[in-house]
């Protein structure tokens, strides 16, 4: 399919730097919309360019429209976004919070440090603890979204460096890195 | 399959859009304010266009807007021969700059700790904004007092001018910072004023000239001067280049010695124009209602766009380069993507395969009849009733 479009490319355009490389995705929708455009000036030079005239163009879909004011108030809502600015001072007593939705918080508060040493690890030297003693120290990439697999790079094992790995999780006890 | 931009409208100004600025991006995300001639400049969430909120408060046709670089700070001028500080979290008006004559333009400093404005009196002037009032007006009363003083030896008309003084003083007691320092040295109307060189320096554009001032010692370094008027001006720090767009042209300096480094042509008088921050693209709208997108490094002109319904006054690249807002004649903003058919903000790309059942349908927002696109406007303003679905206009 690419290379039946990249023939349309020359006959239109005066020869020139794209008949020697391959045209990236976006070179080639970029070519084929500016197509579009000299066919329709090339067919009829008064026609409005939005309309779909060709099946090749579908306008970008969006969720919802932006909002506008609500015509009643200035805006800047206190429970907007941002409002709380400075640190909120707990007014509700501790004692009334159900237990259930302090423990939410204290577990949300760790997945996100959790979340945020993964994100520092990202292209430092770690070192892995495997089972039965195992030792190996890598250069880590990413982690995939249930912390199962940890993708990483220049893996050193007792048989060798691999370039690229897959470290499962599930085999790996611990794991140390300085930041 | 290629996607076709869909630009989204922002409305709620009821008079042209002439300013429009963004703030850098905070962990709120990224804010734009608006500057319209309806003296009413509103704050809106940078990646969707949902309006936060309007600073009231000004008498007169708002000319610039600007907010500082973790959007805590707004700054306005106005023709009222105002510029006002609004804290842009609450929408208080913080602050109210008397000038002596239109106030076309305001920007702060990174730091937020001084406000820079100029305007019809041909005069720059440097605020600094944390050193709060009274003392100041109190010295200059006091020495007009002493005067009055030596003249009226009578206790008790020296008493009760005492007292006019302190009641004066304390009448005075609204938020005024200290005398601010001033430039002096255009020849004509200041329209855009902005600091470069980590607030180094000052470049200011009036109508034929830009001039590079020094910030330190309140001097001018170097000056270009143009054959048609400059519409408008914009910096960019990471690089220190200015885009200065005057007739068809949109040329490119150097913002430290002024120097030209390319210039395009445009099809029709351009009013405004923004650089990428990848420098990859430029965006550029003016008086033939349409944005042009070209290539920065080869200079070709990449797309055009139609959807105003007048003359575009200012164009800006968003601080993450994902979209570009425009801001014209016919009081509204759009928000245009800058790589079409990506999922960002409210547009959402849909694979042929998925099926869209929570999405809206695609509005496709292209004028047929002027009347479609008030009941567009009017439908938008009408916010409480939105349906999930809103119907597609055929």
């Amino acid at each position: 399919m690419v290379q039946a479009q990249l023939s349309i490319v020359p006959k239109l355009r005066s020869p020139g730097p794209l008949l020697c490389r391959i045209l990236s995705c976006k070179e080639l929708t970029v070519e084929l919309q500016r197509q579009e455009e000299a066919h329709k000036k090339k067919d009829n030079p008064n026609h409005p360019s939005r309309i779909m005239q060709t099946p090749l163009t579908i306008p970008v879909p969006v969720r919802r429209l932006p909002r506008g004011p609500d015509g009643l108030s200035r805006g800047f809502a206190p429970d907007g976004r941002r409002a709380p600015l400075k640190p909120e001072v707990p007014e509700i007593p501790e004692s009334q919070e159900s237990l259930e939705s302090q423990e939410q918080r204290a577990r949300a508060a760790l997945r996100e440090r959790y979340l945020r040493s993964l994100l520092a690890m990202v292209g430092r030297q770690v070192s892995f603890t495997l089972h039965e003693g195992v030792h190996v120290t890598a250069h880590f990439g990413a982690t995939d979204l249930d912390v199962a697999n940890f993708y990483v790079s220049q893996l050193q094992t007792p048989i060798g460096v691999q370039a690229e790995a897959l470290l499962r999780c599930s085999d790996i006890i611990s794991y140390t890195f300085k930041p | 399959m290629a996607m076709r931009q869909t630009p989204l409208t922002c409305s709620g100004h009821t008079r042209p859009v002439v300013d429009l600025a963004f703030s850098g991006i905070t962990p709120y995300g990224y804010f734009l304010i608006s500057a319209c001639k309806d003296g009413k400049p509103m704050l809106r969430q940078g990646d969707t266009g949902d309006w936060i909120g309007t600073f009231l408060g000004h008498k007169g046709a708002v000319w610039g807007a600007t907010l500082n670089k973790d959007a805590t700070k707004a700054a306005t001028a106005a023709a009222d021969f105002t510029a006002k500080v609004w804290d842009a979290v609450s929408g208080d008006e913080l602050m109210t700059l008397a000038h002596k004559h239109i106030v076309k333009t305001v920007d702060f400093t990174q730091d937020s700790n001084y406000l820079l404005t100029g305007g019809q009196d041909k005069l720059l002037r440097i605020y600094d904004l944390n050193k709060p009032e009274a003392e100041t007006r109190l010295e200059t009363l006091d020495d007009g007092c002493c005067n009055v003083c030596m003249v009226f030896i009578c206790v008790l008309i020296a008493v009760s001018v005492c007292a006019l003084h302190s009641a004066l003083a304390i009448h005075s007691n609204i938020m005024q910072p200290k005398k601010p320092k001033e430039i002096s040295g255009h020849t004509s109307g200041i329209k855009k004023a902005l600091w470069c060189s980590e607030d180094q320096q000052i470049l200011s554009a009036d109508d034929k000239t830009v001039r590079l001032w020094d910030h330190a010692t309140m001097t001018e370094v170097k000056s270009l001067n143009f054959n048609m008027s400059v519409s408008s001006m914009e910096y960019i720090p990471e690089g220190e280049m200015l885009v200065i767009t005057y007739g068809r042209s949109i040329a490119f300096h150097s913002a430290v010695s002024l120097d030209p480094i390319k210039s395009f042509e445009a099809p029709a008088t351009i009013n405004s124009a923004s650089l990428h921050p990848e420098k990859e693209f430029l965006v550029a709208g003016g008086e033939d209602f349409k944005l042009y997108k070209y290539d920065y490094n080869s200079g070709e002109e990449l797309e055009s766009y139609k959807g105003h319904f007048g003359p575009i006054h200012c164009v800006r690249f968003s601080p993450d380069g994902e979209l570009y807002a425009s801001g014209s004649e016919d009081g509204t903003l759009r928000l245009w993507q800058t790589v079409v058919g990506k999922t960002y903000g409210l547009w959402k790309c849909v694979l042929p395969e998925e099926d869209s059942g929570e999405l809206a349908k695609p509005k496709i927002s292209f004028p047929e009849t002027a009347e479609e696109e008030l009941e567009e406007i009017a439908s938008e303003n009408s916010d409480s009733i939105y349906s999930s679905t809103p119907e597609v206009k055929a």
